[in-house]
């Protein structure tokens, strides 16, 4: 008695399998349908800020039941409106965007207002337009400011005069912008107690804001009085410090007075280390908290203002038990440690 | 015994059946619109995937995205054709952008408000582009640098001089503020087709007319084979080349046009990452590296075939790292099929 033998073809299984595949993929796509679908469009993850940005934006998305669809333009902009397009074809349920252009995101914006999608701008609202979307933004100026206020009165608590140095950001970003300017509004008010004598054009480049702060150092070995507009600068502005003999602990003789604004791992590891004085925090938690909140209003068909703040606080040595739990960088260090 | 009989038979069935479908395969190996066919190829294997991928709107919305990158490749087709490179064509695209947008902004823009400023904005934008292509060609021809080391530097100089300018234009980093008339080219229709889609069709049209129908077009594929062969045979070389660089620079500045119309914004970093786009997107169509092969209609396929492959991947809302590994993964599968076109046709 002949055996018979199955006859299946490499092509015939190969078909299979990618319908079995196809099959059991099903329930996972019927599961999606259940809650929102929300896409997280980045424009880079460069630095911790964006990084644990996205992180808690996945927690929360999943406590709330809803799924999301990721996307990074890597800074360019044509390539971020292409991926706004392709999530309206996707028909997700709300846009949640990072862009790297103010004014070059107004094209996007309308395509989402066309297809009835809500967009939601994180930590950088877009350029005046007559299209609709909702901001959240870190009240970059007030915090700023309080931070900076900070250090002037531990400058006059201390004595002396001082010469100081402004790390800027990319001046096409509002809030690099916004911080410089609460920076001034400051130290605009103490002429006789401090002198800017550097001001460091990073353009957000880590490269580019340790050269330039080396130059600075150079040009003026006097500096005692130091503000960075963002966290992320903080291994170049040591290692700069370092190389001019100035990276000394609060209470130490040559301590330049230091001040950061975010709120990340860094910052707390320095406030305990005694390097740092001041964070200005933006509070992650709370702005994702928004975001997510201003999608929910637009799909109840409620209109929120176009912007709203956050409005951050500032760590120092004194409140850091106290605030610390509020500031998503020190949950990052937890996790590290 | 029927075992016997049968089993000759079986495999004389079984080795026509193979040498015929190698032979399919050869000749869809060889064929110049492979690309066309892996297209279809790659666009069937992730439609059950993305279904969303066979709608209209997303084939107009690829239609659309392709088109700047299909006039930036069509002019880099040229440069490759005489075996050159131009790597220079993403920073004349940042450029030109600023530098034409600072001329029609309605932000205190040289010719702002002024009925002027359309026709004199785009005229800035081919100008950048051919100076900056007959700069290049002039370096390559005339001074006899290498293109790889002309262009490099041209990029490197554009996209800093590009940030400068803005820097000095607008108190931002981009320059907003452009005509309606002129973001019109970059998002308008007419008679139900996208206005691109017009600009880019005639850009291929005159670019397949040069090089399949003209002394100078020969004159670039008889460069490319064999330069020396062609200057003997009296072909004005360093002529020709300079021409296929200024052809580049023009190209680029009309994608600018378009993608800056698109984006309604002048910008200093637009383009900035799509170079290894560009000269994928001319290779993968079939035009050698080499130099003295390539199509116009191969480049709409190679521009095709990775915006389709973009397309799908944003579709998924993978991440970029993924994007970027698969891209270079089917590049590099490309890569390989071109290859083995080349021992196949060496193998005779």
């Amino acid at each position: 008695m002949r055996k018979i033998e199955p006859k299946v073809s490499r092509r015939s299984f190969t078909v299979g399998a990618l319908l079995a595949a196809g099959t059991a993929g099903l329930p996972i796509m019927v599961k999606a349908q259940e809650g929102k679908t929300v896409a997280l469009l980045f424009d880079s993850l460069v630095s911790p800020f964006w990084v644990s940005g996205i992180e808690i934006m996945r927690a929360e998305a999943a406590e709330r039941g809803w799924e999301t669809l990721e996307a990074i333009s890597d800074f360019d902009d044509n390539r971020q409106f292409e991926q706004v397009r392709a999530m309206i074809e996707r028909e997700v349920d709300g846009i949640l965007i990072i862009q790297t252009d103010a004014n070059a995101v107004i094209p996007a914006i309308r395509a989402a207002n066309e297809a009835g999608i809500p967009m939601v701008h994180f930590n950088r609202p877009p350029a005046e337009s007559d299209a609709y979307s909702v901001a959240i933004q870190a009240d970059n100026r007030a915090i700023m400011a309080e931070t900076v206020q900070f250090m002037v009165d531990q400058a006059q608590a201390q004595g002396g005069t001082y010469k100081a140095c402004i790390l800027i950001g990319d001046l096409g970003d509002v809030n690099a912008i916004q911080r410089r300017d609460g920076f001034f509004d400051i130290v605009d008010q103490h002429p006789d107690l401090i002198e800017v004598v550097a001001r460091v054009s990073t353009e957000w480049n880590a490269d580019k804001a340790f050269a330039g702060l080396t130059n600075a150092l150079q040009a003026n070995p006097d500096i005692n009085f130091l503000v960075t507009s963002s966290d992320f600068l903080f291994p170049q502005i040591e290692q700069a410090l370092k190389i001019a003999g100035k990276w000394h602990k609060r209470g130490e003789d040559g301590h330049v007075l230091f001040g950061g604004f975010d709120g990340d791992a860094g910052a707390y590891q320095l406030l305990v280390d005694g390097y740092l004085d001041a964070d200005g925090v933006q509070n992650l938690f709370l702005e994702v908290e928004m975001a997510f909140g201003a999608f929910e209003e637009m799909w109840a068909g409620n209109k929120p203002e176009k912007l709203l703040l956050d409005p951050g606080f500032v760590i120092t040595a004194d409140n850091l038990e106290e605030v610390r739990d509020e500031m998503w960088g020190y949950i990052v260090w937890q996790q590290k440690q | 015994m029927a075992l016997r009989t049968g089993a000759p038979g079986s495999a004389a069935t079984a080795g026509s059946g193979s040498a015929l479908a190698r032979g399919w395969l050869e000749r869809v190996v060889l064929s110049e619109y492979l690309v066309f066919y892996l297209t279809i190829a790659y666009f069937l294997a992730v439609w059950p995937i993305v279904p969303e991928i066979a709608t209209w709107s997303s084939a107009y919305n690829m239609l659309t995205d392709m088109l700047p990158l299909l006039v930036v490749a069509i002019g880099q087709t040229f440069v490759l054709i005489v075996a050159g490179i131009d790597l220079s064509v993403t920073s004349i695209i940042a450029m030109a952008s600023v530098v034409g947008a600072s001329v029609m902004t309605s932000d205190g823009g040289y010719l702002g408000g002024s009925a002027l400023a359309v026709p004199a904005g785009i005229v800035a934008f081919l100008v950048i582009g051919g100076l900056v292509g007959w700069f290049n060609g002039f370096c390559c021809t005339r001074l006899g640098m290498p293109p790889i080391i002309v262009t490099l530097t041209g990029l490197m100089f554009l996209s800093g001089a590009a940030i400068w300018y803005t820097t000095g234009h607008s108190e931002t980093s981009s320059i907003a503020g452009l005509p309606r008339a002129f973001v019109l080219i970059g998002q308008g229709s007419a008679y139900g087709l996208p206005n691109a889609l017009w600009v880019a069709l005639a850009v291929g049209i005159v670019a397949h007319l040069l090089l399949s129908h003209t002394v100078f077009g020969r004159w670039l594929y008889a460069i490319g084979i064999n330069r020396k062969a062609a200057e003997i045979s009296g072909v004005p070389v360093g002529t020709a080349i300079l021409w296929t660089f200024v052809i580049s620079g023009v190209c680029a500045a009309i994608a600018s046009i378009l993608f800056t119309g698109r984006l309604e914004t002048g910008t200093p970093v637009l383009g900035q990452r799509i170079l290894l786009d560009i000269i994928a997107a001319v290779v993968i169509g079939g035009t050698s590296l080499a130099g003295g092969k390539g199509k116009i209609v191969w480049t709409v396929g190679g521009v095709l075939f990775l915006v389709v492959i973009d397309m799908s991947l944003k579709l998924l809302g993978m991440s970029l790292f993924v994007v970027f590994a698969v891209k270079g993964a089917v590049i590099l599968f490309a890569a390989g099929i071109d290859a083995m076109r080349q021992r196949i046709v060496m193998r005779g």
